[in-house]
């Protein structure tokens, strides 16, 4: 079967705003196990609030083109019912049940979780230091510069 | 709020007899507004039933939480009329919910988690299933002691008289007596590593029984090894893990297999249920392999829901064995039903085998599954003295690997296939300096 597994590190507030990524996984997985890893895709962003519409639209821009059942952990929806999840983003899409459907998931909270750290600690560069970034200022640039488009 | 009530159904259970010393029990069941429990009220009733209660009524609503008391106060009055002698509620219980409760109608309710330590408890009867029991009692109980305190500090004055102190003192034994227990597991899970890595030094392989409950487990594990293990129809039958050596008629082409019987899975249980038994279901997780059994006679959505659970837990448990799974009881689904029912569970399962453990169907293509998927064993040579101790090592080798060829001369060439752990033992032994142990192993992969 082939899914989408997506999931977003990152939601919580720094200095009022989210810096969020949300790391997309296209493989193939059987019942028990990851057959074959399509491809990763990491999506960095930062928003002013954390909504519903906020978490979607990541979603939705993070897994345009590529093809499968979409699969997130519950939490990142908000405990929504399944059939509003679908709606929201126009795609089928589950919460994962397999330990299939579990490992990519997992697999997609590992790459987002450091995905998000490499972009919080750009500004240790020194270039970026000097010119003032901060931790967000960093992840701004990450954003702004798609320092990320090269693992895409 | 939308509030639909269904009129209570007095439905007896299985046991229709009066009988003074069975407890009469009403089930009250909140439903949110687009669920259908009727799957699950049938098995929360199956569980009062195991916890020997005989079902006097059940009683539903259709309702939003209800934060004081979880159903309507009209429900539970509802509940009152019927003189039971437990009123048990299938949705949890908040620690102010069963407070609000016993001040307001005087009894003290019980919810379906609590139902489930309760038939755990009567049926323990080994010494770490006791203390499992115990830890999973107490850590859903702390909470509750804690709310008690904070809500009988709200009236307390402080100083002399003031009540306080002691009952912080309950909150703080039911802490160091958990801790103790936890202890005391570790201890229990430590030995059951030192047994498992024995058994594989001994050339077994480890496989073991996970499923549902009322899968059909014990069935399996007595039709594949000829025992005699209690098997019924009920939950929650087994709670000790039970190992047994499959029997040379179902043997898995030449290789040893333990079999271990384990407790049954369920749905919705708190997290810190399945951290009470991990010792337990560390047979599972460290086992070899993975024997998954459902219960193929469910109608498809609950065979769908029974293994989504069973998925659910494994992962929680971290099983990372590989996994087989045996749909049981083929003989029981009606004609035409088995595409309908492969086909729900198509995404949770890779290749099932078809089985009935009562009939003993299926049971030579599960042994031949479980040899295929065990991992192979490696082909080496060893040199042993020839003498009586050489030769009794060799007797010794045809109990835990697979002799290919012996040559006797001035000593005992034995070309062998074994496990990792058998190897690395007789690597051991072959470092060992005392006298004739002068052996050597030579890894030919």
């Amino acid at each position: 079967m082939d899914v989408v597994a997506v999931d977003i590190s990152g939601r919580h507030e720094v200095n009022g705003r989210y810096y969020m990524l949300c790391a997309a996984v296209a493989a193939r997985i059987s019942a028990r196990h990851l057959e074959k890893v399509y491809q990763v895709r990491q999506y960095p962003r930062a928003t002013d609030t954390l909504g519903l519409r906020e978490v979607s639209d990541l979603v939705f821009s993070a897994t345009v083109g590529l093809s499968g059942l979409l699969l997130a952990e519950r939490g990142d929806f908000y405990n929504i019912e399944r059939w509003r999840v679908q709606s929201l983003l126009g795609r089928e899409f589950k919460y994962p049940e397999s330990l299939g459907e579990r490992l990519a998931v997992e697999l997609a909270h590992h790459i987002s979780l450091s995905g998000r750290r490499l972009c919080s600690e750009w500004w240790r560069d020194g270039s970026r230091e000097e010119e003032g970034y901060g931790i967000e200022g960093g992840y701004e640039a990450c954003v702004q510069d798609d320092i990320l488009g090269g693992l895409r | 709020m939308i509030k639909e009530t269904s009129l209570p159904d007095v439905m007896e259970s299985g046991d229709s007899s009066d009988a003074p010393d069975i407890r009469r029990a009403v089930l009250v069941v909140r439903e949110e507004r687009e669920s259908d429990l009727g799957e699950e009220i049938s098995e929360f009733r199956g569980l009062a039933v195991a916890a020997g209660y005989r079902v006097a009524g059940v009683i539903r609503q259709r309702r939003g939480r209800d934060s004081r008391f979880q159903v309507g106060r009209g429900k539970i009055e509802e509940a009152l009329a019927y003189r039971a002698d437990r009123i048990i509620f299938y949705n949890p219980l908040s620690p102010g919910q069963h407070y609000n409760i016993r001040q307001e109608f005087g009894f003290s309710a019980m919810d379906r988690f609590n139902l489930i330590l309760e038939i755990f408890a009567s049926r323990a009867s080994s010494r770490e299933a006791k203390l499992q029991v115990e830890l999973a009692r107490l850590s859903y109980e702390a909470p509750f002691v804690k709310r008690m305190v904070s809500q009988r500090k709200l009236s307390e004055r402080a100083g002399f008289m003031g009540s306080g102190a002691y009952e912080e003192s309950i909150y703080q034994d039911m802490r160091s007596r958990m801790a103790k227990i936890r202890e005391t597991l570790k201890g229990v899970e430590r030995s059951g590593a030192v047994r498992r890595n024995r058994r594989r030094e001994q050339g077994f392989d480890l496989v073991a029984l996970a499923g549902y409950t009322n899968a059909g487990k014990s069935t399996l594990l007595n039709a594949l090894t000829g025992s005699d293990v209690l098997e019924k129809d009920q939950l929650f039958t087994t709670l000790s893990p039970t190992t047994r050596a499959i029997s040379s008629d179902q043997d898995a082409a030449g290789r040893r297999v333990l079999l271990t019987d384990t407790v049954g899975f369920i749905d919705d249980l708190p997290h810190f249920f399945i951290k009470a038994f991990h010792s337990t279901l560390s047979e599972i997780s460290c086992a070899d392999l993975i024997l998954l059994v459902a219960d193929l006679s469910d109608p498809p959505n609950t065979l769908r829901r029974k293994m989504v659970t069973c998925h659910k837990v494994l992962w929680d448990c971290g099983a990372t064995a590989p996994l087989i799974t045996a749909l049981n009881k083929v003989d029981l689904v009606p004609e035409g039903e088995l595409e309908c029912r492969m086909e729900a569970i198509s995404d949770l399962v890779h290749q099932p085998i078809l089985v009935s453990a009562r009939d003993s169907i299926g049971l030579s293509d599960l042994a031949g599954r479980i040899k295929a998927a065990l991992l192979p064993w490696r082909e080496v040579e060893i040199t042993l003295p020839n003498t009586p101790l050489g030769c009794g090592e060799l007797s010794r080798l045809y109990r835990w690997a697979e002799p290919l060829c012996v040559e006797f001369g001035q000593d005992i060439r034995v070309r062998l296939r074994a496990r990792d752990q058998v190897l690395d033992r007789l690597g051991l032994m072959a470092a060992d300096p005392r006298g004739d142990r002068d052996r050597r192993c030579i890894d030919q992969d």
